[in-house]
C-alpha cells in the first residue's frame, strides 16, 4: 500500500514538471504551426545556465529563474526573428527539419562549452518530509511542483486576461482576421516564441536540481512533450496538466513496479501511449487552443 | 507490354535527348567499372595499409548510398518522412549479430537479419503508416528511441548496454565488393520502381492519397510494401556493418545522427529522385572525410547548419538544380498536406 502511495506521489510530482515542461512546445505549435524539435535542447540550455550560476556564483538554483527567464526570452525572440519566421508559413516538414538542425547545433554547442559530463545543481532545499515510515515527500520536487503550478496559472491568466495574451490567441485562431483588426502578427509571433522559450528554459532550471543534466538529453524530453501534446490537444493548459499527470503517473508506476529495468521502459511506455493516442483519438483527450489542425484520422 | 504502334504515332524522341542519355549511361558504366577495379589497382601497388583504409572509406560510402536510397523510397517517393529509419539498421545489425552468436554462418545470419527488419517494418508500419505528416515522423522517432531502450534492457538476448561481439573477420575487399554490389542493386531497384506501376502508385499516394485510393490503388498495401523493401535493404546494410565493425551496442547502432544524415543526404541530392540520394550521400561523405575530420568537434554542429541551409535555400537539391523536376512537386504536396491548416489557399 505504501508503495502505491509513494508511486502516486512521485507520479504527481513528475507529472507537474512534465506539464510545465511541455507548455512552450504546445503553444508554439498551436499558435504558429511550428513543431519545435529543439524543445528538449532549449530545456538543456536553461538547465546549463542554472548550473553555471549555481557553480560559479553559488546561486540557489531556483533563484536563477530571474536570469534564465529574460535571457531565454531574448534568445527566443531573436531566433524567431532570424530563423523561425522563415518557416512559419511553410509546410510542417520544413519546420521539422529546421528545428531538427537547430537541436543538433544546440546540443553540440552545449557539449563544446560544458563538455559531455553530466552535471547536477545543488539546491539548499533538500531532504524529505516523512509522512509515514515508508512514504516520503522530497522537498526539492515539491518546490518544482509548486513552481510548475505557478507557471501554468500565470500563463493561463496571461493568455486569457491581458491584451497581448488575447492577441496571441487571436493569431492562433485566425491569422487573417487578426491582421485585419490590427494585430502585428510578426511581433506577436516573436513574443510568443520568446515567452515559450522562456518557460522552456525555466523548465530547465526546474530539472537541474532533481536530475543529472547532459547535452544530449533533449530528445526524450521532446518526445514526452509531443506525447503530452497529443494527449492534451494544442495549447490547452488544463489539458497539459491532465496529460502531464497521466504520463507522470504511468512512468512512476512502471519505474516502481517493474523491477530494475523500469526506468528504461518509461520512455517506451511514453511512446506506446503516443501511438495509441494518435491512432485511436487523434484530436487529443481535452480541447485546445485551435481545433482546425488535427492529425487526420484515416 | 502489349502496346500496339498505331500509324499516327509521332516519331521517336529527337536526337539530342537520346544522345545525352547515352552519354550519361556511358559515364555511369565507366564509373561502375572504375569502382570495381579500385581494389585490384591498389593491390597491384602493394600499399596494403593505405589501400585498406581507402577501401574502408569507399565501403562506408556505398553503405550510405544504399541507406539514403532506401530512405528516399518512403521519404521521397511515397512522401512519408521517416525520422526513425535507423531503427531498421539496428534491427538488421542485431539480428545478424545475435544469430552469429548462436553459431550461424554469416550469409544466412545476414539474410535472416534483413528478414527480421522486414517483419519489424510490417509490425510497426501497420499502425504508424495510418498517421500522416508530422505525426508519422514523430511516431517513427518514438519507435526508434523505444527500440533502443528495448534492446538495452533485453540483456538475455542482446547483451544489453554491454553490447555484442561478433567473430572478427577482417577482409576489406570482400566488404568493398559486397557493399558496392548492394548499392548498385538498390539504386537499380529504385530506378526500376520509379518506372514501374508500383512506383507510379507510390508517387500518386504522395501527390494525393485520397485521390489515389479513389482510383483503386490499395494505398495501405503499397505504403507497407515500400516500407518493407526499404527495411529489407537497410537491414542488410545493418548486418554488413555489424560484421565489419565486429562489435555492436545500442548507442553505436541506434544513433540519431544516422537518420539525420540520411535525411540530409536525400534532401541535398534531391528528394524523390533516383540519382539524388546517391549523389547527396557521396557529396556529404567525401566532404566530411576531407574537410570535417580535421574539425571533429565541430562536424555535427556544421551538419546541423548545413541541414538548415539546404532546407531553406535549396529544397529541391542537386537534382533540382540540374533541372530534374521529378521530385519537386513534393513541395506542393507538403504545402497541401502539412501546411494546409496554416490558412493558405483557403477562402
Amino acid at each position: 500500500m505504501s508503495e502505491f502511495v509513494q508511486a502516486v506521489i512521485n507520479g504527481v510530482m513528475l507529472g507537474g514538471f512534465y506539464a510545465a515542461m511541455m507548455l512552450g512546445f504546445s503553444v508554439i505549435w498551436g499558435v504558429m504551426h511550428v513543431i519545435n524539435l529543439a524543445h528538449g535542447e532549449f530545456i538543456m540550455v536553461g538547465a546549463y545556465l542554472t548550473w553555471f550560476l549555481n557553480k560559479e556564483y553559488g546561486w540557489e538554483p531556483f533563484a536563477a529563474i530571474i536570469v534564465v527567464a529574460p535571457v531565454m526570452f531574448l534568445l527566443g525572440y531573436v531566433l524567431q526573428k532570424v530563423l523561425i519566421n522563415r518557416v512559419v508559413d511553410r509546410p510542417h516538414l520544413v519546420s521539422l527539419l529546421v528545428t531538427f538542425g537547430l537541436s543538433i547545433i544546440i546540443a553540440n554547442v552545449l557539449k563544446l562549452v560544458f563538455t559531455a559530463d553530466s552535471r547536477i545543481t545543488e539546491s539548499s532545499a533538500t531532504g524529505f518530509w516523512t509522512v509515514s515510515e515508508d512514504i516520503t515527500i522530497p522537498i526539492t520536487k515539491s518546490v518544482v511542483l509548486a513552481l510548475a503550478l505557478v507557471i501554468m496559472i500565470s500563463l493561463y491568466l496571461f493568455l486569457q486576461r491581458t491584451k497581448t495574451g488575447k492577441s496571441i490567441r487571436a493569431a492562433a485562431q485566425n491569422k487573417q482576421a487578426a491582421r485585419i483588426v490590427g494585430i502585428d502578427i510578426d511581433k506577436i509571433y516573436a513574443i510568443t516564441f520568446g515567452i515559450c522559450i522562456a518557460i522552456t528554459g525555466v523548465a530547465g532550471t526546474m530539472i537541474s536540481p532533481i536530475q543529472a543534466i547532459a547535452p544530449f538529453q533533449g530528445p526524450p524530453l521532446t518526445l514526452r512533450a509531443f506525447t503530452i501534446t497529443a494527449l492534451a490537444g494544442l495549447g490547452s493548459i488544463p489539458g497539459a496538466l491532465m496529460g502531464g499527470l497521466t504520463l507522470g503517473l504511468l512512468e512512476s508506476f512502471i519505474g516502481i513496479y517493474v523491477d530494475k529495468i523500469g526506468t528504461n521502459l518509461a520512455i517506451v511506455a511514453s511512446f506506446a501511449l503516443l501511438v495509441v493516442i494518435l491512432v485511436t483519438r487523434p484530436q487529443g483527450l481535452f480541447g485546445g487552443l485551435r481545433t482546425d489542425e488535427e492529425p487526420q484520422p484515416l | 507490354m502489349s502496346t500496339t504502334v498505331t500509324p499516327t504515332r509521332p516519331p521517336a524522341p529527337v536526337a539530342p535527348v537520346s544522345r545525352a542519355r547515352w552519354v550519361r549511361r556511358i559515364v555511369l558504366l565507366v564509373l561502375v567499372i572504375a569502382l570495381f577495379l579500385i581494389p585490384a589497382i591498389t593491390r597491384i601497388e602493394g600499399q596494403t595499409l593505405v589501400s585498406n583504409s581507402l577501401l574502408f572509406r569507399f565501403t562506408q560510402m556505398f553503405m550510405l548510398i544504399t541507406l539514403a536510397s532506401d530512405w528516399n523510397l518512403t521519404g521521397g517517393f511515397t512522401g512519408y518522412v521517416d525520422f526513425g529509419h535507423a531503427v531498421f539498421f539496428g534491427v538488421g545489425a542485431y539480428g545478424t549479430g545475435i544469430l552469429m552468436g548462436h553459431g550461424w554462418a554469416f550469409p544466412p545470419a545476414l539474410f535472416a537479419g534483413a528478414v527480421f527488419a522486414v517483419v519489424f517494418a510490417y509490425m510497426i508500419g501497420f499502425p504508424t503508416l495510418r498517421l500522416r505528416g508530422p505525426y508519422f515522423s514523430i511516431a517513427m522517432l518514438g519507435t526508434f528511441v523505444a527500440m533502443r531502450e528495448i534492446v538495452r534492457v533485453s540483456k538475455g538476448i542482446t547483451g544489453g548496454g554491454v553490447g555484442l561481439t561478433l567473430p572478427p573477420y577482417l577482409n576489406r575487399p570482400l566488404f568493398y565488393y559486397l557493399t558496392l554490389i548492394l548499392a548498385i542493386i538498390v539504386v537499380g531497384v529504385m530506378w526500376w520502381i520509379r518506372r514501374s506501376e508500383f512506383g507510379a502508385s507510390l508517387i500518386a499516394i504522395r501527390e494525393d492519397e485520397v485521390g489515389a485510393e479513389m482510383r483503386g490503388i490499395r494505398t495501405t498495401l503499397h505504403k507497407i510494401t515500400a516500407f518493407a523493401i526499404a527495411a529489407f535493404f537497410t537491414g542488410l546494410v545493418g548486418g554488413l556493418w555489424a560484421y565489419q565493425n565486429t562489435f555492436i551496442d545500442p548507442d553505436l547502432v541506434f544513433i540519431e545522427s544516422r537518420t539525420v544524415e540520411l535525411v540530409m543526404m536525400s534532401m541535398l541530392g534531391g528528394l524523390g529522385t533516383v540519382a539524388g540520394p546517391p549523389l547527396g550521400a557521396a557529396t556529404i561523405y567525401w566532404m566530411r572525410d576531407v574537410v570535417w575530420k580535421n574539425f571533429a568537434d565541430y562536424h555535427l554542429l556544421a551538419e546541423g547548419a548545413i541541414l538548415i541551409g539546404i532546407v531553406l535555400f535549396v529544397p529541391a537539391g542537386i537534382m533540382g538544380a540540374l533541372g530534374d523536376r521529378s521530385g519537386t512537386s513534393i513541395q506542393r504536396v507538403w504545402k497541401r498536406w502539412m501546411g494546409g491548416a496554416a490558412g493558405e489557399g483557403e477562402p
